[in-house]
């Protein structure tokens, strides 16, 4: 199987990538990180082919679709995100402007593109790795729940033109993993073990988009957080601005 | 009398942000309407004094900010009481032929634009403890022959959501979500409508809703064919906007 993953080099995509070579299937990975995609290159002997691309660079993107023009792929993960957490007003923005690049302009354009082009075999799988705040919020982080909202919305939106060329599409709606991304982004003293690790978060990714479902909402506290959202979405917008952006006392980015 | 009130509205040389900001004008509010146009007299094309327009193109959301703030100084604007984010731009057809300009562009306009604009004019409505309105769109759903558009409007929808949480006390926000309505932005987005346009509420009924849901403070809002309808009965009252 050939599978290209974006944001491969850390966290999720990087244990995603680590199991489907495992597994023995061929990866392009796509990151910005130098060395961790050496890193990945020697590992793999061959089998992982890495892109280092710039997802907030347009023009980056670009040269990405062409690298792969000729590839058939059978599964394709859009993983690749960053954050911004602290007060809306405070945080600068250009770096909300890179934030909507990469974690929604680029794989916007990423999915179109590999359909126009033709890239996806006839049974394979798009994924689109969105965020649990889909279902109940997100303060703190309002543009980057912007973001996800948007690829989820996406997903939904594309799942039927898609299904018929033949390509299946996931949402999935991860909670904390236990990643450098979240080790950044979250309050301090906030606890890791309540956080899903990423090996675990990444199989089950991996099964939900071998088995074709649309949706997975994974991860500790996953199931609740959906059914309340759905049930109480301001009860639990409130909920996530005291365990969240009450206890921020600074502003990453 | 009812007090007049500041108000910005951004899109509003056409459809929905062109008829809000006649009403608001039209009860003695000042309105600052913003569109991506040069306009060379404002007193024509909108008819009212109290209307006074700036370009503030958001294909380019970072100068659009910088526009719309530029123009609160130089109005000598203190406070924001309302500002409804309206400016929208829609592309029609199956996803795999919408090119990267196409979806940058949409996501620049309805997306990039009205975060930093809020961002920009934080300041003012926390003067006015203001509201922030913005204009969405039943496409938040999911739309297959728009799919870009249906994120952009999804997008703004998780903004306000995670937003009205973090401001509150500060500004409320809200989000409208009108459903078709007869305005030229279908034909500007490339889709022919044809017959079903007549089941689209009128311009008219869909602005009476937004005043209404403004007024009433709501935090989610989507424009019902029964809300419209009842909105017609809607009217402020004293000291409302
Ligand atoms: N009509 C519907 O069925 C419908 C349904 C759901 C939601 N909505 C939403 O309602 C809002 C108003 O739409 P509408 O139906 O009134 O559409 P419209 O008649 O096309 O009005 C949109 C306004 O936005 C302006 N605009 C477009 N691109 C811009 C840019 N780059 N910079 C600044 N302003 C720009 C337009 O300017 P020009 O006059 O130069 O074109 C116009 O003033 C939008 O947010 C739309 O998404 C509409």
């Amino acid at each position: 199987m050939k599978a290209l993953v974006t944001g491969a080099a850390n966290g999720l995509g990087r244990a995603m990538t680590d199991q489907l070579l495992d597994a023995g299937h061929e990866v392009w990975a796509v990151d910005r990180d130098t060395d961790a995609l050496d890193a990945l290159a020697i590992k793999s002997r061959g089998s992982c082919r890495v892109i280092l691309a710039d997802l907030a660079n347009p023009s980056s993107v670009q040269r990405l679709m062409r690298d792969v023009k000729d590839v058939k792929f059978d599964l394709v993960i859009l993983n690749a995100g960053i954050s911004a957490t602290g007060r809306f007003e405070e945080i600068p923005g250009a770096a909300y402007e890179k934030l909507i690049a990469i974690n929604l302009t680029a794989p916007l354009v990423m999915a179109s593109g590999l359909m126009r082009q033709d890239n996806m075999s006839s049974k394979s799988q798009m994924v689109f790795i969105s965020s649990l705040s889909h279902a109940v919020g997100y303060p703190g982080a309002s543009v980057y729940a912007a973001t996800k909202d948007g690829l989820a919305i996406y997903a939904k939106s594309v799942r039927k033109p898609f299904k018929k060329r033949g390509v299946g599409v996931t949402a999935v709606f991860p909670g904390p993993i236990r990643t450098e991304h979240a080790e950044r982004y979250s309050p301090k003293g906030s606890k890791a073990n309540k956080r899903m690790l990423p090996e675990d978060m990444a199989k089950l990714v991996l099964k939900a988009a071998a088995k074709g479902k649309k949706e997975l909402y994974a991860g500790k506290g996953a199931g609740a957080a959906k059914f309340f959202g759905k049930l109480a979405p301001n009860m639990m917008s409130k909920m996530m601005r005291k365990v969240i952006f009450d206890k921020l006392d600074s502003n990453t980015y | 009398m009812l007090k007049s009130r500041n108000i910005l509205i951004t899109g509003a040389t056409d459809g929905l942000g062109f008829e809000l900001a006649k009403a608001y004008a039209s009860r003695g509010h000042r309105v600052v309407a913003t569109g991506r146009q040069l306009l060379t007299n404002d007193l024509d094309f909108f008819g009212s004094p109290n209307i006074a327009y700036i370009r503030a193109d958001q294909s380019e959301p970072e100068a659009a900010a910088r526009a719309i703030a530029q123009a609160m100084e130089k109005f000598e604007w203190g406070s924001i009481d309302l500002a409804i984010l309206n400016a929208a731009t829609g592309w029609t057809g199956h996803p795999a032929d919408e090119t990267p300009e196409q979806i940058d562009h949409q996501i620049a306009i309805n997306l990039t634009a009205p975060v930093l604009i809020a961002k920009a004019i934080a300041p003012l409505l926390f003067a006015a403890q203001g509201q922030l309105a913005m204009i969405g769109s039943t496409a938040a759903n999911g739309q297959a022959q728009f799919a870009t558009y249906a994120a952009t409007k999804a997008g703004l929808e998780g903004f306000v959501r995670s937003l009205r949480e973090e401001w509150r006390n500060k500004t409320h926000v809200q989000i409208i979500h009108p459903g078709p309505t007869r305005t030229k932005m279908h034909a500007k987005a490339g889709l022919k409508t044809g017959m079903v346009r007549m089941f689209f509420m009128s311009t008219k009924r869909a602005v009476r809703a937004i005043q209404r849901s403004i007024r009433n403070r709501d935090g989610k809002r989507v424009l019902s064919r029964a809300y419209g309808w009842s909105s017609i009965f809607s009217s402020a009252k004293e000291g409302e906007l």
